[in-house]
């Protein structure tokens, strides 16, 4: 246990909790991590492998980085680093994300974790619209810094870098339709009904698709747009798997994912001819996932040793596989058939952390306002 | 009888006020230790709330309720060592009778020292239910039901045995055999009981004293002969039997001499429509509040003590009805415009001429 | 009503008794006053602070630091938030402009217009109410089946009525793509019987069908208690009166069934006018509701929106509960030692019209039934076993690799199982007497006990994301006490909150219960010497029993189905439940999702026929 929580700030801090007493306590291995986490009062999921180790890292994190069905790099990534730093890792995952920590600063309670990775620009922008002195600290010397891809980086106060990025884009049915190549192209008759979305306010992938169109067609004409697309009856779901499952189960023959999809379909020996992927106007949405020190964290340089970690050539490239992402840097390695399942837009585009500050609240509200006038 | 230490239950001043209704009103009585003490009236007399404020089912607004003298006020029923028995009995559908009985064991030791099993046996052949412990309520009768209610009651050895209305839903036959046998219980076990019912019959048949009970206030506490046949009110007079209630004013106050029929009364001449009548004041009539001329006068002459072709006070009726009861028939007749009362074994037909001795008139109220 | 006195005058109060026994001149025999016997007397107001205290910690304080947020904003009182809101016809609709001063005369005149705006309010109202008859209109004949007919099997039937209660929205997403979709079954089979295809997904009405696929079970298991406890007699005696079946149905059947249909469909409005997942899954954003909105306010950490949006979606729920709940006190039906209805065969013993048209329209209702209820549970197990190539059992190899390899911060099936039911049990344990308590609470006479009985209701209709955050603030955060920081969380907290939130259940099916037991067995009890938790315990929880039974397992699916709170107070993911591994599994492929899916309809099914079992022979639920 972190012992270094309760004995920060003013005064102690007594923590009831009560996990063991409901006989909960694990049954393997993990019974005394079960303890462990136990004391660090319901952070979502904190665990570490108790071990020789001098000092301890604490991540938050979303869960599907450490734990998700098909594969997640949580577990592989900190077993090489504790190997090799000689320091314990333990995931947290708390089920509201950044905004856990959004709201402890609120409330003035002590952070427990040092770092947060899985930041994206709008994560960024609500932390700075919601607190004033801010969450994140400078973020450093990083090692590999150089090597991210000058795309990519969001943050323009340098507090959190890009480990890896997606691209969103449309995975459609080649057996079933052929995507347009174009946003216009969305609302061509023969496209009636064929395509599906997520709310922009609960889906990563419908928030991106949203401000796609946006950047398309500006922040003047992108309800026009949807107004259209609304009349060539676009599905908008509640969440990226709501729109997968129903896509998948014919219901549409196109739907707004990740440019990775066929990695996957190939794991499951799919049809590849049924799983495209279509960039629309030749670009995909990036969406770069960012990491980010705690302004004061108990090991913020062993954070930075951990982020120049997952910098290096190697570990972005194992990172990218297992998180099926891009990779960050120009450096990665990747394994040599990556690239043919993995696609990458001949234009990636996004939004900077200065287009959405003050912006995207605006834009999501006026959208929903249209969207589901009743 | 103990009539010499504190009754055994006594309410004082009780009140008690459901809402802006008022169910009992400044309400005294006192019930001494062994007595068959009965509450009668008419539905919403307040005499179940009174047993329910004995019981501890309810708290009074006003006054308090004592048992030995101390209040109970506060106390909650399980404390009062009160056996109760509901007008539907209230036996526990999902227990045998015997486990019905059983039940207040549970919270104190049988009485005498015995085992509880014992002690249901005693209290089932107390109530001639000997062999019935294992039924379930439900296939027994209505009487059956009855008796099981107070052998449960009965069996933790409560001090004071409340019934409320126990018999009402019973058929006529079964309730006056059953009333003989709860009063025979209660003497054997001498066991102070306050009973409620609506059956003046009932009341006056069981009790040691009568309370009648009118708008949450007694109208009188007496032993049965006393409320039957001096009634303190006209409403017992009543709602207590049957009877012949006449009123007028007083034309003339008379002493008799020893010779005349009425020896050594008082007698008052009351002009009651076109008849004058003759009314005892009886012998021992207090002085201050003697009745004088011009003083209105309500007297009530029981239909049994009016006698056919009598020569005092005769009143001549006409026979409007006869009820046949078996041993007697109760005849109704119409004098000027009023309906009266007679009872007779060979009833009159047609035309009447009924009359009663002063001392058969009691009466009920004077206003001068 | 009689009052009772378990407070303080009891010790008082003893005293007394003892004295007036001597006095009377008999020793008293009263047992002296044991551990057991003082626990007995003060167990009933113990248990009432224990329920409040627990109320007021788990569910009130945190509920009340987020509610806050709409009229406390930036350290200042103030009632705007909730005028923008009224007075904004995204949400309000029409009336929103009569709320903005707009002259009366103008705004009916949009009411009436065809293309007038209902608002996000007005059309969750719009999509409950229709959620609610869907469900009422397949409750009913489920119910009357259930309770009126014998065939092998009704029984276990009934126990898994509850099922769907249980189901996580995207389990429910997956069925009903499979069942209804264009490539779904319904089609497949109305193809092959040349009927054409319909399209249902994305529309209203299939969010209507997924509500009532929820929610007609509720109906139908309230229902069916209320019939089973129709007495024969009363039937009977108007039979012989001259009343035909269905007169006699009418006058004195129907009457005795309005209340528990009235719960039910009470329940099926507050429960649809906050569903979420399922209306975006289904019906997509078009369709968003109030709680929508709420959701993606909190996200975006614009609380005092939020906040007052979710108020008004309590207050108007609460209202509708309370407007039930005034009802329900004037109708409730006292009976007491009462002989059911027999059941009727299946199978008709005549081929009499009469006869047989009951059991053709049960016919049709089973159809309906098959393709409501039964296939998208259908669709669910085939969905677990199937891959890209077919059938396979890969999903279920998945379920055992993670239990045995996975890492220890990864959720693992079989702890999942055993904490669910762990947490289950557990919060059942608290619940039910919880539930009791206040049942006997609100069916005493005071003034505005109804109130208090629907205030009592509120964890049924307060948003489940507005629960999350409060728990969050209220009890993970902890409290600073003199400089300590005091925080709740782990395994007894989210049994707390499960217990928090089952309760009700407990409540709403046992009160009425309590409510139509003579008072006089009551009172019987006491004066025989039983403390009033003894006479709770040994007459009136016994008569209940069915009730308290269903109660029981409705209080156990809520702590089943608990999503919100747990992800909340669990302390890592050794304490996480079927639902939040359901939630885990949830990748490209939903295979090891619906497997984990199929795990937990198999777990609680059995757990239902268990909870069903220990009933005794044939409870009312």
């Amino acid at each position: 246990m972190d012992r270094r929580s309760f004995l920060t700030a003013a005064g102690a801090t007594v923590s009831v909790s009560f996990a063991g007493c409901a006989g909960l306590g694990g049954s393997d291995g993990a019974s005394t991590e079960a303890s462990n986490t136990d004391e660090s009062t319901a952070t979502g999921t904190s665990t570490g492998d108790a071990g020789g180790a001098d000092e301890t890292l604490v991540v938050g994190t979303y869960s599907a980085f450490v734990d998700s069905p098909s594969t997640s790099p949580g577990a592989w990534v900190k077993q090489r680093f504790e190997e090799e730093f000689d320091a314990r890792l333990i995931w947290q995952t708390p089920s509201n994300e950044v905004n856990h920590y959004i709201e402890r600063r609120n409330a003035g309670v002590d952070i427990e974790a040092d770092m947060y990775l899985g930041l994206n620009t709008d994560h960024l922008v609500r932390v700075d619209e919601n607190l004033d002195d801010g969450l994140f600290a400078d973020v450093g010397d990083v090692a590999g810094q150089d090597d991210i891809k000058p795309g990519l980086q969001f943050d323009p106060d340098g507090r959190a870098i890009p480990y890896d990025t997606g691209y969103i884009s449309l995975v459609f049915d080649g057996t079933a339709t052929t995507a347009p190549e174009t946003f216009d192209g969305l609302l061509a008759e023969e496209h009636a009904g064929d395509l599906i979305t997520q709310n922009p306010a609960s889906s990563a992938t419908g928030r991106a698709f949203l401000l796609h169109t946006i950047k398309q067609f500006g922040p003047d004409g992108y309800l026009d747009y949807w107004s259209d697309l609304q009349d060539n009856d676009v599905r908008v779901l509640g969440s990226w798997s709501d729109a997968y499952s129903a896509w998948s189960g014919g219901e549409a023959p196109m739907v707004v994912s990740y440019s990775t999809d066929q990695v996957f379909a190939d794991q499951n020996d799919a049809n590849m001819e049924k799983h495209q992927i279509r960039f629309l106007n030749d670009q995909g949405y990036a969406n770069p996932e960012g990491m980010a020190v705690f302004d004061g964290a108990d090991t913020p340089d062993l954070a930075r040793e951990f982020m120049g970690f997952l910098l290096r050539p190697e570990i972005q490239g194992e990172i990218a596989v297992r998180n099926v992402q891009f990779p960050a840097t120009d450096s990665a390695e990747l394994p040599e058939d990556y690239a043919k399942l993995a696609q990458e837009p001949p234009e990636p585009v996004t939004f900077g952390y200065d287009e959405l500050k003050g912006s995207v609240s605006g834009w999501i509200s006026d959208w929903e306002r249209q969207f589901a006038s009743n | 009888m103990n009539r010499t230490g504190p009754p055994a239950v006594e309410l004082d001043g009780v009140t008690r006020h459901y809402g802006e209704t008022t169910a009992v009103e400044d309400l005294s009585l006192a019930v001494r230790e062994g007595e068959f003490f009965t509450l009668v009236g008419p539905s919403g007399c307040g005499k179940t709330t009174t047993l329910r404020l004995i019981a501890g089912f309810e708290d009074p607004t006003q006054g308090e309720v004592r048992f030995g003298g101390t209040s109970v006020t506060g106390v909650p029923p399980e404390d009062r060592d009160v056996g109760v028995v509901f007008q539907n009995y209230a036996l526990f559908p999902h227990m045998t009778v015997g486990e019905n009985i059983a039940y207040g064991l549970s919270f104190t030791d049988p009485p005498g020292g015995g085992s509880a099993e014992a002690r249901v046996q005693e209290l089932l052949e107390l109530v001639d239910l000997g062999g019935m412990a294992d039924r379930d309520p439900d296939t027994l009768s209505g009487g059956q039901q009855q008796r099981v209610a107070m052998a449960r009651a009965l069996a933790p050895g409560p001090d004071v045995l409340l019934l409320d209305e126990p018999m009402s839903a019973l058929d006529a036959k079964l309730r006056e055999r059953l009333r003989v046998q709860v009063r025979e219980i209660q003497q054997e076990l001498g066991i102070t009981t306050i009973y409620v019912t609506h059956d003046q019959e009932e009341a006056l048949a069981v009790s040691d004293r009568v309370a009648v009970m009118r708008d949450g206030t007694p109208e009188q506490v007496a032993p049965p002969r006393t409320i039957y046949r001096e009634p303190a009110t006209e409403f017992v007079a009543t709602f207590v039997g049957d009877n012949n209630v006449l009123s007028g004013a007083v034309t003339a106050v008379r002493s008799t001499d020893a010779a005349d029929a009425d020896s050594g009364q008082t007698i008052a001449d009351v002009t009651v429509d076109s008849a004058t009548l003759s009314v005892a004041l009886g012998a021992d009539s207090d002085p201050t509040s003697a009745v004088s001329p011009g003083d209105r006068l309500t007297f009530c002459v029981r239909p049994e003590r009016l006698a056919v072709d009598a020569d005092r006070n005769p009143l001549t009726a006409t026979v409007t009805s006869a009820e046949f009861l078996g041993e007697t028939t109760r005849v109704h007749l119409d004098w000027e415009g009023r309906e009266l009362l007679l009872r007779a074994e060979d009833p009159p037909t047609d035309t009447v001429a009924v009359g009663f001795a002063p001392t058969d008139a009691h009466i009920v109220d004077r206003r001068s | 009503m009689a009052r009772d006195h378990d407070g303080d005058a009891k010790g008082a109060g003893s005293d007394h008794s003892e004295k007036a026994t001597e006095t009377a001149g008999s020793p008293s025999r009263k047992r002296g006053r044991t551990v057991r016997d003082t626990i007995e007397r003060r167990a009933i107001v113990g248990l009432a602070v224990a329920t409040i205290a627990l109320l007021l910690g788990i569910f009130y304080y945190p509920v009340a630091t987020v509610f806050i947020d709409s009229v406390l904003v930036d350290g200042r009182w103030t009632g705007r938030v909730f005028i923008s809101i009224l007075q904004d016809q995204f949400y309000f609709g029409e009336p929103a402009r009569f709320l903005a001063g707009e002259p009366i005369a103008s705004v009916i005149e949009g009411v009436l217009s065809p293309d007038r705006r209902l608002g996000v309010i007005g059309f969750t109202a719009y999509q409950a109410a229709l959620s609610t008859v869907a469900s009422v209109a397949l409750g009913l004949p489920a119910a009357y089946l259930l309770a009126r007919y014998e065939f092998p099997g009704r029984r276990t039937l009934r126990s898994l009525t509850i099922l769907p209660f249980v189901l996580p929205s995207i389990m429910v997403g997956v069925g009903f793509v499979a069942t209804f979709g264009q490539n779904g079954t319904l089609n497949a089979v109305l193809g092959a019987l040349g009927l054409g295809e319909v399209k249902l997904l994305f529309t209203l009405e299939a969010v209507v069908i997924a509500h009532a696929f929820y929610n007609a079970p509720l109906v139908a298991r309230v229902t069916t208690a209320a019939w089973e406890s129709v007495d024969a007699s009363a039937v009977e005696t108007a039979r012989s009166l001259g009343a035909s079946p269905f007169r006699a149905f009418r006058d004195v059947v129907a009457p005795q069934l309005y209340p528990s249909v009235l719960m039910g469909a009470a329940l099926t409005f507050v429960f649809t006018f906050s569903t979420f997942p399922i209306v975006l899954a289904l019906g997509g954003f078009r369709l968003a509701t109030v709680e929508v909105f709420v959701y993606r306010l909190i996200r975006d950490l614009e609380y005092a929106e939020a906040a007052a949006l979710a108020l008004i979606e309590l207050g108007i729920s609460l209202g509708l509960l309370y407007a039930y709940l005034r009802y329900e006190a004037k109708h409730t039906v006292r009976s007491r030692g009462i002989r059911p209805l027999p059941r009727r065969p299946l199978r008709p013993p005549s081929l009499s019209v009469r006869e047989l048209l009951p059991r053709m329209g049960l016919a049709v209702y089973a159809l309906v039934a098959l393709a409501v209820f039964i296939a998208p549970i259908a669709s669910m197990l085939v969905a677990s076993f199937s891959g890209p190539e077919g059938l396979t059992l890969a999903n279920y190899q998945f379920l055992i690799d993670r239990q045995t390899t996975g890492a220890s911060f990864q959720v693992q099936p079989w702890d999942a199982v055993r904490n669910s039911l762990l947490f289950g049990v557990a919060s059942l344990a608290v619940a039910l007497p919880m539930g009791v308590v206040v049942a006997v609470l609100t069916t005493r006479d005071y003034r505005g006990r109804k109130l208090v009985d629907a205030v009592a209701m509120a964890p049924l209709a307060v948003s489940g994301i507005v629960v999350g955050l409060g728990l969050l603030r209220g009890l993970v955060f902890g409290v600073e006490v003199g400089g300590s920081r005091f925080a709740v969380g782990g395994g007894l907290a989210i049994v707390a909150a499960h217990a928090v939130a089952g309760y009700p259940f407990v409540v709403r099916t046992v009160a009425p219960g309590l409510e139509s037991i003579d008072h006089t067995l009551v009172e019987s009890a006491r004066a025989l010497g039983a403390p009033r938790a003894r006479a709770l315990l040994d007459i009136e929880l016994p008569l209940v029993w069915p009730a308290v039974i269903a109660g029981a397992a409705f209080a156990f699916a809520i702590s089943i189905g608990e999503f919100s709170a747990t992800i909340v107070l669990a302390s890592g993911t050794n304490q996480f439940t079927m639902p939040i591994a359901i939630e885990r599994f949830i990748g490209r492929r939903l295979g090891p999702a619906t497997a984990m899916g199929v795990v937990l309809l198999v777990v609680t099914s059995a757990s239902f026929l268990l909870i069903d079992r220990l009933g005794g022979d044939d409870v009312g639920f």
